[in-house]
């Protein structure tokens, strides 16, 4: 297919979008802010005969509270989580990862649904949503389901999204009072870069730094996101002195299968694997001291 | 071929073109406005960036099949050697231009900026809002000093700051 012989149309609502998903005749993909739809088509990745614009459809495009989850659109933008006071507030390692995405141009186009539907290994918001508990709903013409994030992704840019299926929310637990969390990202550079290593870290605290238990979930170091069990069981045992930190992050290694690229050799990710959980934890415990 | 509407530094434009070429591509191939320049082309560099109902984008990835009725601001409407915007004179005043490619996507990613600012930007928080723009020449000195100049110049007229 030529790129000038492509089609895009832009469905009205929801309903619409999932009628023509559920026809077969045309190869169709989704575009939603195109921040790695177009490149992919670019490079001859993604050429389908047509394309379904969803940028428009107002009503994908929400942050709200219901029974203490808070549900988010798929077309919420990184800069419309950045700015929420909600997530501020009650999923703040979320608001971190989207500061992380690219830079201004690519936070105001690209949304949270596309960085779940491109399943790079390396997007930034998938290891904050994986220690949120996300579960994305998923619905096609005549059914809904309700995935859970660490079961979605079977591999880099893979997931169990059918052909007929459209992501139509994406449900997070709050953080609650005793629960801090951080994100961490190693790139080539600050802005506009994509991560070499990325971790979410979060942490139910007791008194002082007694840690009741964690979640860490680690980007860019194996086909899909992983979390470091064999880290979070160390956690809760003794108080995370700076002492204790070194030594779970030093296990760190043993978790992360990454590959070299073009962006890294496995051995330098592997390191700094366990150098941005070191860090993320003492930063963690900083904040947690200072609250 | 589809015919296709949206609205470009405030007047109507109907293009007609096939839906998956990208804004950047209509804007300097049909419509003569080069001011936008492409240069990685995957969303990386910034040169191609202009306003999306006022984002910042890069036009390089937006297909001007999602563009119906939606409103655009290039370089070109933020100003013209004519009229020249506080921050173009800013950028002329402090010579923060050399080879000229990256200054329209700064201009525009700058406009965005200082459109929410109540007082000067310190350094950091410019190099965070220009952070998707690269310029290989300046050393961003001259533009983060340009840019400083234009808020200063911008919070006088509205009276936010006492004139030197």
């Amino acid at each position: 297919m030529l790129i000038s012989e492509m089609d895009i149309i832009t469905p009205q609502t929801v309903n619409d979008c999932l009628l023509i998903l559920s026809k077969k005749e045309t190869e169709h993909r989704i575009i939603a802010g195109g921040t790695d739809a177009v490149v992919r088509m670019k490079e001859g990745k993604w050429l389908p005969s047509t394309w379904i614009n969803i940028k428009g459809l107002k009503e994908l495009r929400y942050i709200k509270e219901i029974n203490g989850t808070i549900h988010i659109g798929p077309l919420i933008t990184h800069t419309d989580i950045i700015h929420s006071s909600l997530l501020q507030k009650k999923a703040n390692i979320l608001v971190e990862a989207a500061r992380e995405v690219g830079a201004i141009q690519m936070q105001n186009m690209g949304t949270i649904g596309g960085n779940i539907g491109t399943a790079s290994p390396a997007g930034d918001t998938i290891p904050a949503l994986y220690v949120l508990n996300a579960a994305v709903e998923l619905q096609s013409l005549h059914n809904k389901r309700l995935i859970p994030i660490n079961l979605l992704f079977t591999g880099p840019g893979r997931t169990v999204i059918k052909p007929n299926e459209m992501i139509t929310n994406i449900i997070i637990q709050p953080q609650t009072e005793n629960e801090i969390g951080i994100f961490q990202k190693l790139g080539p550079r600050k802005a506009q870069s994509i991560s070499i290593v990325n971790v979410a870290i979060m942490l139910s605290m007791a008194k002082d730094r007694e840690c009741l238990g964690g979640k860490i979930a680690f980007g860019s170091v194996a086909p899909t996101i992983i979390r470091a069990k064999k880290c979070e069981a160390l956690l809760p045992l003794n108080p995370l002195t700076d002492d204790i930190i070194e030594n779970i992050a030093k296990i760190a290694w043993k978790e992360v299968m990454p590959i070299t690229d073009g962006r890294a050799t496995a051995e330098y990710r592997r390191d700094m694997a366990s150098a941005l959980l070191e860090r993320g934890l003492y930063r963690l415990m900083r904040r947690w001291e200072r609250k | 071929m589809k015919e296709l509407n949206f609205t470009v530094n405030g007047s109507l434009h109907s293009v007609s073109c096939h839906p998956a070429k990208t804004l950047l591509d209509v804007l300097r191939e049909d419509l003569d406005m080069t001011a936008s320049k492409e240069c990685c082309g995957k969303g990386e560099c910034g040169s191609c960036s202009v306003l999306l109902n006022g984002e910042v984008v890069c036009s390089c990835l937006v297909l001007v099949g999602q563009l119906e009725n939606e409103e655009i601001t290039t370089c070109e409407g933020i100003g013209l050697t004519a009229n020249m915007d506080v921050i173009q004179e800013s950028f002329v005043e402090e010579g923060a231009t050399q080879c000229g490619y990256c200054t329209p996507g700064i201009i525009v990613a700058s406009k965005a900026f200082l459109k929410n600012i109540d007082q000067v930007p310190t350094i950091d928080e410019i190099k965070t809002a220009l952070g998707g723009n690269l310029c290989r020449c300046t050393g961003y000195t001259k533009i983060i000093n340009a840019i400083q100049m234009a808020a200063k110049k911008e919070l006088q007229e509205k009276g936010a700051m006492p004139a030197v």
